[in-house]
Formats: structure tokens, C-alpha cells, sequence
């Protein structure tokens, strides 16, 4: 039996957001800092890990439940950058089966065979693909399988939908022993205009930023190796940023409750944001208008 | 990690055991392929291979997972049962509510209805989730009956949405102050209905058996059987054994004392996730012995249960004084059954212990039919394979089906037997069969008929009194017809279809 007690983490956000690559970089500077860690995709594409195992792929553990009779959790544990073990869910084709119903397998065989405990992790990180869209894509946040939950979003109005679903799904859960919100990561930060509209978004449904991390083509170039920024550029300011954010997730201890927006707050809320928007991009385009007209006179 | 009472959800059957549920040839074949492929089983020697599971490519009949845990919850006394499905889910409630007042004239309860209700899920339900429904139906079982446990059956339709039913349990369990049990049963998560019984074990090992037992009951003893009378307190009395029969109908006092046993003894072994986990989680030895069917099987289950039991000084006057009141009666049975052939049609190892029944007296048996097979149980005991030791003690079955009753197949199967009368198990399948065969069948519900010494003597005499139906069994078969082609018809191997097919598409069988 386990001594430790391992931290439960699930990262959610919407499809594309940087989810993958933030929670392998997480994961990476976790391992990093002499952690055990387990990153735990929760996408049927399988790729979340790829950046932990130089852009592998490994065999995903519905893979394994459906080729064999009698699958051992352990064939589904792959060692990837500082030893950090690496699991995919997988997940049918796109169109068919039911993705959901695939997490909760998934997670089950790994819970029933009591693998967590085995390995004395210190964190189990689970990469959820999108927004809880379904009771399957809500099981990382229901009782027992995460501790706190962190989502990932950008300024996008779109990310930010996402995010409030989460809160929502976050809460409707919260009075039957479920997961509870740890924070937002802001990412492609590169205004400070993006920076205000988050800001904003956690103030209103009482929740709090837990790093801003800047859109940086370190990440890419790193990305492009099959490697986390971690791994590929250390010494980078992006790591560091990386590191930064490991180090208050792994010192945070206390989640809360959220406050999401309802569907026509959210709206009226966006709405203004869009208007301040629309305002400074017109006030920028009239201003390069002006300089153009001053390039060449009249 | 085979038994995990952390997890609500229990690991089934295929994962933990290696099940089948298709499966043909030589009984002593099938025991050594079992042994090869997962070991803790009898000694298999080099010869052994890989087992194999058949294809096949239609199914005529089956049952369901959800069916036997809905069953065995309605069944503990002073519970009420919430299926948490679809209406069709509940269909199955006719039989249960039949099986209950059964049970309760024979048990002596208060004969009425069992409390049984269902969240009746639809379309909106399925879009929208289940669980408010569930809380509302959890209420008004609460409100309806007070009853002493509430289980709640899941069903492949909440299994899929993913439905919380975890969460709604234990909120509601605190607020009303009454056990609230999940059962995950959903129907697809198990190609055998037997995994049914280990949902419904976990259930009563994770919140019905007393957590803190103190002091043991050093005079008691579980006995987990299918269900049906006590065979088991003139036997085992003798020995000092006070008997804890569960499953089969069972109520509240009797499951939380399972932890205060001094050991358990499983009748059927398809059942004996429970007497492992009580094992595991709460030191109360399992007995590992062959199941009491024949003389000789029986004298090594008592001495294994005084030998745990502490009360190897009185097992052996026990035991010779059975044998004596047994041995002219059985003669006589013997003699009256001489030449007989039967046939054996029942769920593995309640199959393999009337082959050793009708092996014990005297009938031959060359085919039987097994509803699935496990190769290993949760103990990996190999003192535990009955159709190890029945193929060991009496020689071989060199037509073994395992198939999850379909009928075609056990027509087959009859047909090449062509035994004198067959004794099957949930009779509703086989018996009507058999009858328009021509042939005289035995059907057993309440399952402990053939154990012990006694046994022989209940069995052999049962089958005395079906074998004069001949003649009006060969009237009806006269009369009847089968839907099959002739080709069908004229088969005598369960498996041909499947061979038949292996030739045309690519079905090889599935090798664990």
C-alpha cells in the first residue's frame, strides 16, 4: 500500500488551446524537480504523451482492451523525458463508438488494478480532450480521480466558452465530493489586451490566473523535434515560464468552487469585451490609415 | 489486484478469470488447456496449448448481467431494488417477483411483492443524464417502503452517458440514513450473465459486511450457495457448525456477520468472488476443496472445512457414519439406474458437480454442456477444479460444449449423445427441449439437490422418477418439429456452424 499520497490533477480546455503541449511541459518540469508523475491522456487521438517520448505514439489502453482478452494496466505504462509514465486512453475512429464511454473504461482498468497506488506516484496529470460534453468527458473531475482541476485558455472568446462549461460541469459536481477548480492557465498570451480579458473572466467567476504563458515559437521548434520546451530548450525563458507554473501547481493545495457565467451573462459579457475590441482595432487600423495617408502625401 | 473494494465497479469476469463462453471438445482437453493458460490449476504437464475460445455466428437465446445482480439484490430480505434503465431493463421483474414469494414460503418471510422499482429512462434521459431521476426514484423507494438497503442496478443506457451514480448513492445514504448500494451491471461490459453474481458480491463486501467483526464466531460458518433449502446444518452440525447461508435470498444480519465467520465454503464455484474477498479483505478463510459431489469429494470437503474449522478429532466419525447410512439405499439406486446414459446441461462448476454425481452413481456420461467455463478462480487454487478432479476420479467426457445456452447447440449436442434422460439447469431452456426429444429431463432451480451424500440419493431418485415419461415424452417428440433445416438436422457437433464458417470468412478462434 501506498505511502504517499498522490496528487490528482486534470487539465482541461478547449480543442487546440495548447492543452497537450502545456500539460507535457507541466509534466516535464515536474519530473524535472525529482517528482514521480503519470500523464494521462484522455483523447482518442492519443498524442498528448507524444512530446514526453520524442513524438512517439504508444499503444493506448482501448488499443489493449480490444486486441486482448485480458489486458494488465502495466502493458499501457510507458516510461517517456526524466521517467515520467506515460498513458493514452485512446479512443475510437472519429464518427463512431462513443469517445466518453472509452474514458470511463479506461480509467476504471487502471483504478480496479490499482495502478496509482502501485507506482507511489507523486502526480497524476490527466490531459482531457475539450469541454465536459458528456458524463464520460466529466470523470477525471468526479470523486476519486482528480483532486484539482486546472483548464487551459487563451483570450479566444471560443477558449473562453470552454472554460465556463468546465466551471459548470466543476460545479454541478462539487457537492458530491468532486474535483474542485485550481485555476486558469492563460496561454498565446501576447497583449496586454489578452491579459485584461482573462483577468476579467477569472474575477467574475471567482477563480484566479495561474500563469500567463506567452505564444512563443521556442514551443514550436521544440514541438517539431517531438520534444517538450523542457526538454529541447532548457536554458529558454519559455521553460523557465514552464517551470514557473509546475512550481505553483505542485504548491497549490487549496481549489475552490466557481462562479461560471450563465449563457446570457456569458454573452453580454463577451459582448462587451467585443465592443472594446472592435474599438481598439479600429482606433489601430484608423491610426496606420493616417500614417499611410502621411507616407504619401496629398 | 483481482478484488479491489476501492472501486465500485468490480474487474469482470473475462479480466480476472479468463471466462468462455464457447468452447468444444474432450473435458480433460479443456482442463489442460485451462491449467497451460493460466496455471494455479491442476499440474497440465508440457502437453497443454493455449485456450481457445470458438466463434460463432449466431446467437439464439441469452440472458443478461443486470438480470442475475437485479435478481439477487430484490432477493436480500427488507431491500428494495431501483433499476436505474430503461422500462425493458425491468422485464425481468416478472420472474423475480415469482422467485421472491417462492422463496419467502419456503423461508418463512412474510409471502408478498418485491420491492421493485425503475427510473423508466428515455430519450430525454439519455440526452440529458439520468441522475436527477435517480435521486427522485431513490426517494420515493424510500418514502413507498423504508426499506432496511437500497440497490441500485445500473443498465447499459447510464453506463454509456456515463451517468454518477456513485455520487447520488452516497449523498442519499447519508441523508436518509439507509445503506444505497451501486451495482454496475451494465450488460455489455461481460459476454457472461455469470459476472452478474460477482457485481453483486462486490456490492456486499464494499457496504453490507460488518467492517469491524471483533471477535469471531468460531462456530460458524458462511455458506454462499446458488439458492434453495439447507442441505447444509445435518451435515455440517455434526461438526459443531452453526451454517451463515447467503446469496440465493439472504438477509441484512446474515451479510454483515459474514465477516465474523470462521471460513467459508462456496457450493457453487462460479460464486466464490465473495468467499475470496472475505478471505483478503477480512481474514475469514476460503475453503479450498473439490465441491461436495460423490463420496469421495465429499469426505475431503469435510476434512478440509474441520481441518480450518479445528475440528479434525470428531470429522471422521462424521464421515463413516454417512457412509454407512448411505451405502443401501445408494445400492439400490445404483442398481435401479444401471446401463442408464445421462446428460449434464448447467453453468461450470454446478455442471462439473452433477458429473460427478451421475459418474458417483454408476450412470454414464459422455457429453455435458456448460454454460461458460472458467479456467482459474479467484483463489487460483487448484484444489478448487472440479472438472479437474472429475475427469481425474471417473475418466474422461470426450463431448464437452461450453455455450451460453443457445439451443440450436444443445440440440446438437443431445443428438449426439442421445442420452437416456438429462439433468439441466435453468430448466425453462432445456426442459422443453428435451421434452420434444423424447427425452426425460430433471430441471433444477433450487441448485443444493445433488450436494453431499444425501445428494446421490435426491438426484438418483429424481431421475427414477422422470425416467417412466418415455413413452408420453415420445408422444410429444412425435408431435414436434424444429425450425432448422435439414442440414442442421442432421448435425451432432454444437460447433459446426462454426467450422463451417472458419472455412468460408476469416473467424479463426480467438486465443487467449
Amino acid at each position: 500500500m501506498s505511502k504517499i499520497t498522490t496528487k490528482k490533477i486534470a487539465i482541461y480546455g478547449k480543442g487546440g488551446i495548447g492543452k497537450s503541449t502545456t500539460t507535457s511541459n507541466i509534466s516535464a518540469a515536474l519530473v524535472e524537480a525529482g517528482y514521480k508523475v503519470m500523464q494521462f491522456g484522455c483523447d482518442p487521438k492519443s498524442d498528448s504523451t507524444n512530446t514526453l517520448r520524442n513524438g512517439e505514439y504508444i499503444p493506448s489502453v482501448l488499443e489493449l482492451m480490444r486486441e486482448n482478452r485480458r489486458v494488465d494496466a502495466h502493458q499501457a505504462i510507458f516510461r517517456g523525458f526524466g521517467g515520467v509514465y506515460c498513458v493514452e486512453a485512446g479512443g475510437p475512429q472519429p464518427g463512431v463508438g462513443c469517445a466518453g464511454r472509452g474514458i470511463i473504461s479506461a480509467v476504471q482498468l487502471l483504478k480496479q488494478q490499482g495502478i496509482f497506488e502501485e507506482l507511489e506516484l507523486d502526480y497524476v496529470i490527466f490531459d482531457v480532450l475539450g469541454d465536459v460534453v458528456c458524463g464520460g468527458f466529466a470523470v477525471p473531475i468526479r470523486e476519486g480521480i482528480a483532486d484539482h482541476v486546472f483548464t487551459v485558455s487563451s483570450a479566444d472568446f471560443m477558449a473562453i466558452y470552454a472554460a465556463n462549461n468546465l466551471f459548470r460541469g466543476i460545479l454541478s459536481y462539487s457537492n458530491s465530493g468532486g474535483a474542485l477548480l485550481g485555476g486558469v492557465i492563460a496561454n498565446s498570451i501576447n497583449t496586454p489586451f489578452h491579459r485584461e480579458i482573462l483577468d476579467d473572466f477569472v474575477h467574475r467567476t471567482k477563480t484566479q490566473i495561474m500563469e500567463y504563458i506567452p505564444r512563443s515559437l521556442t514551443v514550436t521548434q521544440a514541438e517539431l523535434q517531438g520534444k517538450t520546451t523542457i526538454e529541447a530548450a532548457p536554458q529558454s525563458a519559455q521553460a523557465a515560464i514552464y517551470r514557473r507554473l509546475a512550481t505553483r501547481i505542485a504548491a497549490h493545495t487549496e481549489s475552490t468552487i466557481p462562479s461560471p457565467l450563465s449563457s446570457s451573462e456569458l454573452r453580454i459579457w463577451s459582448s462587451g469585451w467585443a465592443a472594446q475590441l472592435i474599438e481598439s482595432e479600429r482606433a489601430l487600423l484608423s491610426k496606420e490609415a493616417e500614417t499611410v495617408e502621411a507616407a504619401y502625401g496629398n | 489486484m483481482a478484488i479491489n473494494l476501492k472501486s465500485s465497479i468490480v474487474e469482470n469476469r473475462e479480466q480476472r478469470l479468463g471466462t468462455i463462453i464457447r468452447w468444444e471438445g474432450s473435458a480433460a482437453q479443456l482442463v489442460q488447456d485451462s491449467a497451460f493458460t493460466y496455471g494455479g490449476q491442476v499440474d497440465c504437464g508440457c502437453t497443454g496449448k493455449r485456450l481457445c475460445e470458438e466463434n460463432s455466428p449466431f446467437t439464439q437465446a441469452s440472458m443478461c448481467a443486470e438480470c442475475i445482480t437485479a435478481t439477487q439484490a430484490i432477493l436480500v430480505q427488507g431491500a428494495a431494488l431501483i433499476q436505474h434503465s430503461p422500462i425493458g431493463c425491468a422485464s425481468s421483474q416478472a420472474f423475480t417477483c415469482r422467485y421472491y414469494r417462492d422463496l419467502s414460503v419456503q423461508r418463512g418471510w412474510k409471502v408478498e411483492d418485491p420491492h421493485s422499482l425503475c427510473t423508466n429512462l428515455t430519450e430525454d434521459d439519455m440526452v440529458f443524464g439520468g441522475v436527477a431521476k435517480l435521486e427522485r426514484t431513490i426517494r420515493d423507494a424510500w418514502t413507498r417502503h423504508h426499506p432496511k438497503v437500497i440497490f441500485i442496478a445500473t443498465s447499459c443506457a447510464t453506463g454509456i452517458i456515463g451517468d454518477d451514480v456513485d455520487s447520488v448513492a452516497q449523498r442519499l445514504e447519508k441523508e436518509l440514513g439507509v445503506k444505497v448500494i451501486p451495482l454496475f451491471c451494465e450488460g455489455f461490459r461481460a459476454k457472461h450473465w455469470s459476472t452478474g453474481w460477482d457485481v453483486i458480491e462486490h456490492g456486499i463486501l464494499r457496504q453490507l459486511v460488518n467492517k469491524n467483526p471483533g471477535k469471531k464466531q468460531e462456530d460458524l460458518i458462511n455458506v454462499i450457495h446458488l439458492g434453495g433449502p439447507d442441505v447444509f446444518t445435518p451435515l455440517l452440525s455434526q461438526l459443531g457448525l452453526r451454517i451463515n447461508l447467503v446469496m440465493g435470498g439472504n438477509d441484512l444480519d446474515k451479510l454483515s456477520a459474514l465477516s465474523e465467520a470462521s471460513a467459508t465454503v462456496t457450493m457453487c464455484s462460479v460464486l466464490s468472488y465473495l468467499a475470496a474477498g472475505l478471505e483478503r479483505e477480512y481474514g475469514v478463510p476460503e475453503v479450498k476443496a473439490t465441491l461436495p459431489y460423490g463420496i469421495q469429494a465429499t469426505d475431503e470437503w469435510l476434512r478440509e472445512i474441520a481441518r480450518i474449522t479445528h475440528r479434525e478429532d470428531r470429522v471422521e466419525a462424521v464421515i463413516a457414519s454417512e457412509h454407512a447410512k448411505l451405502e443401501a439405499p445408494l445400492k439400490k439406486v445404483r442398481k435401479a439406474l444401471a446401463g442408464k446414459k445421462g446428460f449434464v446441461a448447467a453453468g461450470a462448476a454446478f455442471a462439473h458437480g452433477l458429473m460427478a454425481d451421475l459418474r458417483e452413481l454408476g450412470v454414464e456420461v459422455d457429453g455435458a454442456y456448460s454454460f461458460h467455463h472458467d479456467p482459474t478462480y479467484d483463489s487460483n487454487d487448484p484444489r478448487m477444479d472440479m472438472l479437474a478432479y472429475v475427469v481425474n476420479k471417473y475418466g474422461d467426457i470426450p463431448n464437452y460444449t461450453v455455450s451460453n445456452d443457445q439451443q440450436f447447440q444443445a440440440y446438437a449436442a443431445l443428438q449426439r449423445s442421445k442420452p437416456d434422460f438429462t439433468l439441466s439447469r435453468h430448466g425453462g431452456n432445456m426442459a422443453l427441449l428435451t421434452a420434444r426429444l423424447g427425452i426425460p429431463t430433471v430441471p433444477i432451480f433450487y441448485s443444493n439437490d445433488g450436494l453431499g451424500y444425501q445428494g446421490l440419493l435426491t438426484i438418483g431418485n429424481s431421475v427414477l422418477r422422470v425416467l417412466p415419461r418415455k413413452t408420453f415424452l415420445d408422444d410429444i417428440a412425435a408431435h414436434s418439429s424444429f425450425p432448422y433445416k435439414q442440414w442442421w438436422l442432421d448435425q451432432t457437433d454444437p460447433y459446426a456452424l462454426t467450422k463451417l464458417m472458419e472455412r468460408e470468412v476469416d473467424a479463426d478462434p480467438v486465443c487467449q
